[in-house]
């Protein structure tokens, strides 16, 4: 999920717990700020601090002026080789920018049934991944490179490689004799693992017991979210060496389930204060409040949402590059 | 009386587009300006109505709101709250498509007023009460958590490229490190402004104006004179490329938003672009461009929207503070007379930004853009000077060093508002007063 949604569950995980109520109510902010820091936290150590020294066996920073695909192609096949040899190889291929908002897209396709990894440039693109018109370059080749190996992937078959930083990947051979590839093998590792939480939450208890337990469940809670996306987390480091598969159920960028999860937190965090009133004013039910709050904004916004793209024949426009290696 | 409402709130809405096109003139100043006439009238015994002076203050606000996305976009001079709409607004500027951006945030500001309008206005005197009751007691530590997400949140942009190792992180920290550099120093000034404020008591509304023009509107004009950025030929398309799902995800991102900044005190326009921008993972371009539009507007016509809903008793936002000093809402009648304020004010003010946008970039072509920078950066200078003086244009020097660090080092702009959030957020967690007595300000 993205940030916001992790930092604001972690905030609602916080006000679950009376003591932060109590705590606030008499101008103290500390556990709400602490449950937003660990909500946020293990995003934190993973991309501004550990992916700047993880280090990469082969890297491809590929020229603005200077687009050659078989360099890429090849240096992704030289990783499932050597990995195929038995030694685990990492791999990371930059992202080309071109200027304060512009960025070249590049798509690399592994195919395992066909033993080749394909890539080929596409357009130029904003920060926002939005492709200019007419940017694609001419000519424009694909390049493919061929392997002889199993292939055994945890994600998706064609990675995009546009914005900020691009991606990492590691490739190892496994028991069963397939190369496995690993994608951002620095992120949701051990930063991402419930008894990393534990540590933290271990640290916290210096201060109070009930620190410690926001920590924790603030942390835990990120984790918890992330399951439920496509890459999964390494639950229990160093117990466990690699990550656990995802439920699959979201992207971490999908719009609706970020915008729902930071809605909702938003309603439990003002329910929980709510309930922390000794003797309040208004009165009303969970259920009613969730109905007046959630249900019915939101199955009006449904309602009014299939009738605005009624025009459009019920799909939304889509902005994502058509094109494909 | 409804004409003669009418008529003032539509002289405030004309008399907005002017002032909205002025780079680093907020309207809070022009209101404040505008309440010490009806006081000086007051003590020559001319009594101004509120059924004129209301509507005339509310279509200055709505009108400012709306139309103050032209300088934003067309002259790079953003106020708070426009920040976030400079980088992509001038992308479409620099593409020929500036009158295509500023439309499409306009469209956007159209789709706050309806909201407020239609969706919150009828609910509003049910539910924020309500909201109000609960949430009082816990503002404090809602304005740390949106401290700590604006620090918290800051996405490195070096650190791309090379091998692992230390470099590369200081590579990436260099962003990080000025944004929370240029947080830390606008906390500091945000202090010294409240504590040993040195803007005179006399100069009511505007002492805080020279800090916020440092900050945010001048390192802008200083830069678009520096780069010497050629304006290419603008294009005047008759149609924006949106539809109705764009709207209705804009709508809801700003609504949010700006909702969330005009209802909670400190929270400014610029926090509740922030929180539009990320709230629901908007991609898009034209919804990011839309929903600044939309929170934009919420903020600051929802703030003083919330000022008449009855029952509320919410001052929120410069100009109902500066309305407060005047008149007390009290029935329904008011809420109705500020609600079809607002509705005319909207209406006009969206009409009217097509034609001044027009105006602005055949004003761009005629003369060079560097040219219209430096007018714009003499503007500002004469009118803190002359609302302010020396002291005020000796903070505005100070705050615009303050603003040139986020602009020299690519970090987020938004940290500014430390000079804000800073020593309010200690002053509601009761430490504002140890903090400032250990810098020796007390």
């Amino acid at each position: 999920m993205k940030g916001i949604a992790h930092f604001i569950s972690g905030v609602t995980v916080a006000s679950f717990c009376p003591w932060a109520v109590e705590a606030a109510q008499n101008g103290n902010p500390a556990y709400f700020i602490l449950g937003a820091v660990a909500g946020i936290l293990p995003d934190t150590i993973d991309f501004k601090f550990y992916r700047f020294f993880y280090k990469h066996d082969i890297r491809i920073e590929s020229h603005p002026d200077q687009l050659d695909p078989q360099r890429v192609a090849d240096a992704v096949s030289k990783a499932v080789s050597l990995a195929m040899e038995g030694k685990r190889t990492t791999l990371k291929l930059a992202s080309i920018k071109l200027g304060a908002d512009d960025w070249r897209q590049y798509r690399v396709k592994i195919d395992p049934e066909a033993g080749e990894v394909r890539v080929q440039f596409g357009p130029i693109v904003s920060t926002g991944q939005v492709p200019q018109p007419n940017s694609l370059p001419e000519p424009r080749p694909v390049a493919i490179a061929k392997f002889d190996a199993p292939i055994l992937q945890n994600y998706e078959p064609t990675y995009t490689i546009d914005i900020f930083d691009g991606p990492s990947f590691a490739f190892k051979r496994n028991e069963a004799g397939q190369v496995e590839i690993d994608f951002l093998p620095w992120h949701r590792n051990w930063s991402h693992s419930l008894t990393v939480g534990a540590f933290l939450a271990g640290i916290a208890s210096i201060w109070t017991w009930q620190a410690s337990v926001v920590v924790f469940g603030a942390y835990v809670i990120h984790v918890i979210e992330d399951q439920m996306g496509h890459m999964g987390s390494n639950l229990f480091f160093p117990i466990t060496k690699k990550r656990s598969k995802g439920l699959k159920m979201m992207h971490s960028g999908d719009a609706l389930p970020n915008f729902s999860a930071v809605w909702l937190c938003c309603l439990l965090i003002f329910w929980n204060v709510y309930a922390g009133i000794g003797n309040p004013l208004y009165h009303f039910t969970f259920v009613r409040f969730m109905m007046y709050a959630m249900v019915i904004p939101f199955a009006i916004f449904g309602a009014v949402r299939w009738l605005v793209m009624l025009p459009d024949r019920g799909h939304p426009e889509s902005l994502s590059t058509e094109w494909n290696v | 009386m409804i004409f003669t409402a009418t008529l003032a709130v539509l002289a405030g809405t004309v008399l907005a587009c002017f002032l909205a096109i002025l780079p680093g003139l907020h309207i809070y100043n022009v209101m404040g300006l505008a309440v010490l006439l009806i006081y000086w009238l007051q003590g020559l015994g001319i009594a101004a109505a509120p059924e004129i002076y209301l509507p005339f203050m509310i279509g200055l606000v709505v009108g400012w709101s709306v139309l103050n996305t032209i300088p934003s976009v067309l002259l790079g001079a953003p106020d708070e709250s426009a920040i976030f709409t400079v980088l992509p607004g001038q992308k479409y500027l620099m593409t020929g498509r500036g009158y295509e951006g500023t439309m499409m945030i306009g469209a956007g500001s159209l789709v706050g007023l309806y909201m407020l309008i239609f969706i919150v206005a009828p609910f509003a005197p049910k539910f924020l009460p309500i909201a109000r009751n609960v949430l009082t007691p816990h503002m404090h530590w809602i304005l740390w958590v949106i401290i700590t997400f604006i620090l918290m949140t800051e996405w490195p942009k070096g650190g791309n490229w090379g091998p692992a190792g230390w470099r590369k992180f200081f590579d990436a920290w260099s962003t990080l490190g000025a944004g929370l550099l240029t947080f830390g120093l606008s906390g500091l000034l945000g202090f010294l402004l409240l504590y040993r404020a040195p803007i005179a008591v006399e100069d009511a509304f505007q002492n805080i104006m020279p800090a916020f023009v440092g900050l945010f509107a001048i390192p802008w004009c200083l830069l678009n004179v520096l780069s010497g950025a050629v304006v290419p030929k603008q294009y005047i398309r008759d149609t924006l490329n949106i539809n109705g799902d764009l709207l209705l995800r804009s709508g809801i991102a700003g609504g949010i938003g700006g909702g969330f900044a005009a209802f909670f005190p400190v929270v400014t326009g610029g926090v509740g672009g922030l929180l539009a921008g990320h709230a629901t993972a908007q991609r898009d371009e034209r919804v990011f461009l839309m929903s600044q539009g939309v929170s934009k507007v919420v903020y600051y016509t929802g703030a003083l929207m919330l000022f008449f809903v009855p029952g509320l008793f919410l001052t929120r936002g410069g100009g109902a503070w500066i309305l407060k000093g005047l008149y007390t809402p009290r029935t329904l009648g008011d809420y109705y007379l500020a609600l079809g304020s607002i509705a005319i004010a909207g209406g006009l003010s969206f009409l009217l930004m097509s034609p001044l946008t027009k105006w602005t970039l055949k004003l761009m072509k005629k003369v060079d853009y560097r040219i219209i920078s430096l007018f714009a950066l003499g503007i500002i200078i004469v009118l803190v000077y002359s609302i302010t003086g020396w002291v005020g244009l000796f903070v505005m020097t100070v705050s615009t060093g303050i603003g040139l660090i986020p602009v020299l080092f690519g970090s987020r702009r938004l940290n500014c508002l430390g000079v804000l959030l800073l020593p309010i957020a200690c002053n509601m967690s009761g430490i504002g007063e140890p903090i400032a007595s250990f810098l020796g300000l007390l």
